[in-house]
């Protein structure tokens, strides 16, 4: 059942939980709202769930228009942050609830059928206290699939459990929303639960959706300084745009020599068979500090401010909308430019001659270097950025890199994203 | 009354406030669905029952106690309102002494019931182990036997020549005490001690178990931190527990108190007849001598004096929530 | 009552000296366990360390025996068979007032009495009380405070006050005093505690159950009968027991509003320590103290079996 929200806000006295907010969930995806507490995302999956009355805007499932619907009248199931299992009444009990309300006579075989699915069945006459936090998840879970709802919504469902269990669960969530075919709605605080859940995500900040799209798509090319810190780390400068380049560049012709495939898909945008056709830069005898005063078609070169680092990134992604809106790529305009950490290659000086003469280019000194299992994350101190974050795979490790060294860092252009320089460059970031 | 009030207008409810992803705080029945204005005068349904008792039959009868209190006249003539305010200065002069003692002897039994019920709460709440229903338990219990018998029982305990007359006169504990003037030569019954003895147990319960709920919700976890933080034992209690049990401390010595300072049942059966309590005399004079407007205005000047008590106490004690 | 058991701190030991020293000398009870034993053993200092770890513990259990005591020597003495018509010292051992309780006139008529005022009582206190405990803890609305105002002045008032107030209200209206006065002035002093008890419970409910049962299809009354009512069950009935411990054990209040004829289980102990205490009155005390005492133990030993099984 698609989900249609127009214009739907909602205020306590002077407080603005959500702005007029439109949002359409299509039939059978599995939607994540993503945001720090505070930021609406609950106030709005309980206007869904018919628990708070919107104070303007209409929710239609479907063609219907529930918007003034009580809870107990719409086809919609919680599954509610703690559970909210009743002390009272035993597992088969809870599970039962909706169904006796709604008058189903013999409830026993789809309770039983129920508590299998969550593989629970051996305990339906325990109570609530007895189990443990997975298995009361599974029994929440359960109470609310039992009435076959159209949408289930899931109000931060895995926030009490432990780490390994949260995956575990995660995996199991996916699994059964694939199955049951239903349209669940998603809330969490956690980015890396909405991304490995969710089929498509709404980041909300102070009562509004501030981006809406697929997981890869918000973290590649994240449209603010909070998506980009939101969702994982993002490595931000301060930049000036030189010379906004759309058409093949004077050197363009140079380049043709070094041209080097590129793999396909890693970004999300359609930026990758622009970038395909991209020439290699030949000849990169004098690459200098930092700068590449190659100028490719396509893309538009920045500079760092305070630093004498010339970057590029794709002309299609500096068209940033500014907080007064769109606003086009002239010169001088200032600009901040990200790069996540995974993205950014790290090298011994001796091997520089290896980076490719397209890619950005940095040097600096690691300042720290920590060791996370699967990777090391490095702190790496640059003229462009006194803290940059690098990560890099845990698999061939030079072990000339560590605290102190010196080295040469590179990252394609295609992997650099630009945001309006008019925002807090560490909004998002202290968010738990 | 003050609760029929808000009926007679058109109340406003102004919608719950809550913070923006918070579960709804106060979400009852109510917030969610306040749509229909019959909605609003829900909490006015539920209170009329309770508000009015309480109006008619709590409220009102003080107000008739205080146009009482002002009357003159005598049964037989009735009693008329002639703003008789002498009433309250011939009761203070009359019975300024048992109001003195009254508060004396409930202070001295509230700081008793303190000293003794802390320890027991404390161990109830830290000490007790598996032993902690059974203890508590055992606290309540003695509610069960009417505390009158219980009073009386007392009386057999402190009897002349009982035994604990006898040991306390052959460590000559007595000698010092009726020096003091606090028992009689060889004797506890019929003495302030008695009194005091009497009224301590009677509200011990009403000490420990505000004491104990405060206690119990100390996180234990605390004591350690304390300790770990190089605090003695003794320090710990002073900095740490003490402290926290604060709430309970005032709820318990506001619990014993004011019932201690009105009672006239310890002092009747324990005391003697020449060192009566205030209750004595509101109870002789509206029942005995039915001088009604005495009566009135020695019970309004117990409730004036206590509530001016309790409040200056409670601003000390910088506990307010208790409301 | 909670259930769970508390993780002991050696350490902290609380106040290092024993407070109950300095209560009035009928605390010198029995029931402190033996400072020697174990300790004895050891060195010289060992005992004195015992004692200053378990000082709170002792003085704990010397504040328990002083508040038992009474209940003992009602307990012995309803085995009395006194001399006169006082039973303040014992004479020896009979049987008789238990074999024979209802023997004394009016004794067993006044408990009569005082059970069907308790149980009325408490019955009008608990739904009024529930209701406004209801009010107070589930909405806002104007004059939220003077309510709980009200409900709190009650609790904070000497009884003796509003047994004069409330008796000089029925005689200025000229109503009987009786069964009805005393029931209307029982069901006032009660009401307040209910309030508190139910109240601190519904405040402490999760208001997402209730959520999560108008999200399973309960309407507004299926969801107070299956959902508010069960979580709120244990709040009520501590507010039923405690009304129902107040009124049966009531002294002041009705004495001031009764009448002639109606004489409660307390008013009658009262009339009887002036003329003399039959030991049947000890017997109805202790049966009471041992029965109630037998109930919660009871509850407790099936509640741990239920739990272990």
């Amino acid at each position: 059942m698609t989900i249609t929200l127009s214009g739907i806000s909602k205020t306590f006295g002077d407080i603005t939980a959500v702005h007029p907010l439109d949002l359409t969930v299509p039939e059978g995806s599995f939607f994540a709202l993503l945001g720090a507490s505070g930021c609406g995302k609950t106030t709005t999956l309980r206007m869904l769930a018919g628990l708070e009355e919107p104070t303007g805007g209409t929710i239609l499932l479907g063609d219907d228009d529930i918007t003034h619907l009580p809870p107990h009248k719409r086809p919609v199931n919680t599954v509610f942050q703690n559970y909210a299992l009743f002390p009272h009444l035993d597992i088969a009990e809870n599970v039962a609830f909706g169904l006796r309300r709604r008058g189903v006579k013999s409830v026993r075989e789809q309770v039983a059928e129920m508590l299998d699915l969550v593989q629970l069945g051996d305990l339906a006459r325990r109570k609530p206290r007895q189990l443990s936090g997975g298995q009361q998840q599974r029994v929440a879970l359960a109470r609310a699939l039992i009435n076959r709802p159209r949408v289930l919504l899931l109000d931060e469902p895995l926030g009490a459990l432990d780490l390994k269990l949260r995956r575990q669960m995660q995996l199991e969530l996916k699994r059964i929303q694939t199955e049951v075919g239903i349209t669940f709605v998603h809330v969490t605080h956690d980015q890396e639960e909405a991304m490995t859940m969710a089929d498509s995500v709404a980041v909300m900040h102070r009562g509004r959706v501030i981006q809406l799209g697929p997981p890869a798509e918000l973290y590649e090319n994240p449209r603010s300084t909070f998506v980009a810190n939101f969702l994982g780390t993002s490595n931000l400068f301060e930049a000036e745009i030189l010379s906004p380049q759309s058409t093949l560049g004077p050197r363009a012709e140079a380049a043709e020599k070094g041209l080097k495939p590129v793999e396909a898909g890693m970004s999300a945008e359609g930026e990758t068979p622009e970038r395909a056709e991209t020439p290699a830069v030949a000849g990169t005898a004098e690459v200098s500090e930092g700068t590449s005063a190659a100028e490719v078609p396509g893309e538009t070169r920045v500079k760092v401010a305070g630093a004498d680092v010339t970057l590029r990134l794709p002309t299609s992604r500096c068209a940033v909308e500014s907080v007064e809106g769109a606003e086009g790529v002239e010169e001088g305009r200032k600009i901040l430019v990200g790069v996540r950490p995974e993205k950014i290659a790290l090298l011994h000086p001796g091997e520089a001659e290896a980076v490719p003469a397209t890619d950005n280019q940095l040097t600096g000194r690691i300042k720290d270097a920590g060791y996370l299992g699967v990777s090391w994350q490095y702190l790496v101190e640059t003229p462009a950025c006194s803290d940059l974050t690098v990560y890099e795979q845990n698999v061939e490790r030079d072990t000339r890199l560590t605290a102190g060294a010196d080295v040469v860092l590179h990252w394609r252009p295609a992997h650099t994203f630009a945001l309006d320089a008019a925002q807090d460059a560490a909004a998002g970031e202290e968010v738990l | 009354m003050t609760a029929l009030a808000p009926l007679a207008g058109t109340p406003e409810t102004p919608p719950a406030p809550e913070s923006g992803a918070g579960p709804g705080d106060g979400a009852g029945p109510g917030p969610g669905s306040s749509g229909r204005p019959g909605r609003r005068l829900t909490p006015y349904w539920l209170l009329l029952p309770a508000g009015l008792w309480l109006a008619v039959f709590f409220v009102a009868p003080l107000f008739y106690q205080a146009s009482t209190s002002v009357q003159s006249g005598s049964l037989e003539e009735g009693f008329r309102v002639t703003w008789q305010f002498s009433n309250y200065s011939d009761a203070l002069a009359a019975y300024g002494e048992h109001f003195l003692r009254s508060f004396g002897y409930a202070a001295t039994a509230t700081v008793l019931c303190l000293v003794i019920g802390y320890p027991l709460a404390y161990m109830i709440a830290f000490r007790a182990g598996r032993w902690r229903n059974l203890v508590l338990v055992m606290v309540i219990a003695p509610f069960f036997t009417s505390f009158l018998i219980r009073t009386l029982a007392w009386k057999t305990i402190l009897s002349d020549g009982g035994p604990v007359v006898g040991a306390l006169s052959s460590l000559h504990v007595l000698d010092v005490t009726s020096w003091l003037g606090l028992t009689g030569d060889e004797r506890l019954l019929a003495t302030p001690l008695a009194v005091v003895c009497g009224l301590t147990y009677n509200f011990l319960p009403f000490m420990i178990l505000p004491l104990y709920s405060s206690l119990e919700r100390i996180d234990t976890s605390l004591h350690e931190a304390a300790r770990d933080l190089y605090a003695t034992p003794a320090t710990t209690f002073r900095k740490v527990t003490f402290p926290l049990s604060l709430p309970g401390v005032v709820a318990g010595t506001l619990l014993t108190f004011i019932p201690a300072s009105g009672d006239y049942i310890n002092a009747q059966l324990l005391g003697s007849p020449n060192e009566q309590m205030v209750g004595n005399a509101i109870q002789k004079q509206f029942l005995n001598v039915l001088d009604y407007p005495t009566a009135a205005a020695m019970s309004f000047l117990l409730m004036a004096l206590i509530l001016i008590m309790v409040s200056v106490y409670m601003r000390k004690a910088g506990t307010e929530e208790l409301v | 009552m909670p259930t769970s058991t508390a993780p002991r701190t050696p350490g902290a030991a609380g106040p290092s000296s024993a407070p109950a020293a300095g209560g009035p000398p009928s605390t010198s009870g029995p029931a402190a366990p033996p400072t020697s034993g174990p300790a004895a053993s050891r060195s010289l200092g060992a005992p004195l360390r015992w004692l200053r770890r378990n000082a709170v513990v002792l003085a704990g259990c010397a504040a328990l025996a002083y508040l038992l005591l009474p209940n003992l020597v009602v307990l012995l003495f309803s085995f009395n068979k006194p001399a006169g018509r006082f039973n303040y010292a014992w004479q020896a051992f009979s049987t008789d007032a238990w074999t024979d309780p209802c023997g004394v006139a009016n004794l067993c008529g006044s408990l009569g009495l005082s059970l069907r005022i308790a149980v009325l009582a408490t019955l009008i206190a608990t739904v009024f009380g529930t209701f406004a405990a209801f009010a107070l803890a589930r909405y806002r609305f104007r004059g939220k405070s003077t309510a709980n105002a009200l409900i709190f002045l009650p609790m904070a008032m000497p009884e003796v006050v509003m047994a004069a107030s409330l008796g000089t209200l029925f005689l200025n209206m000229r109503i009987e005093f009786g069964f009805l006065t005393i029931l209307i002035a029982h069901v006032m002093f009660c009401l307040s505690f209910v309030v508190v008890a139910v109240k601190a419970r519904v405040m402490s409910m999760d208001p997402r159950l209730e959520e999560a049962a108008r999200d399973l299809y309960a309407g507004p009354l299926q969801t107070f009968w299956r959902v508010t009512l069960p979580l709120a069950a244990p709040g009520i009935a501590a507010g039923a027991m405690l009304s129902f411990a107040l009124s049966f054990d009531d002294f002041i209040i009705t004495q001031f509003n009764a009448g002639p004829s109606t004489v409660t289980f307390p008013m009658f102990v009262w009339g009887a320590a002036q003329r003399g205490v039959p030991v049947q009155v000890n017997v109805i005390g202790s049966a009471m103290f041992v029965l109630a005492v037998a109930i919660v133990l009871g509850g407790q030993i099936v509640a741990n079996r239920r739990k272990k099984s």
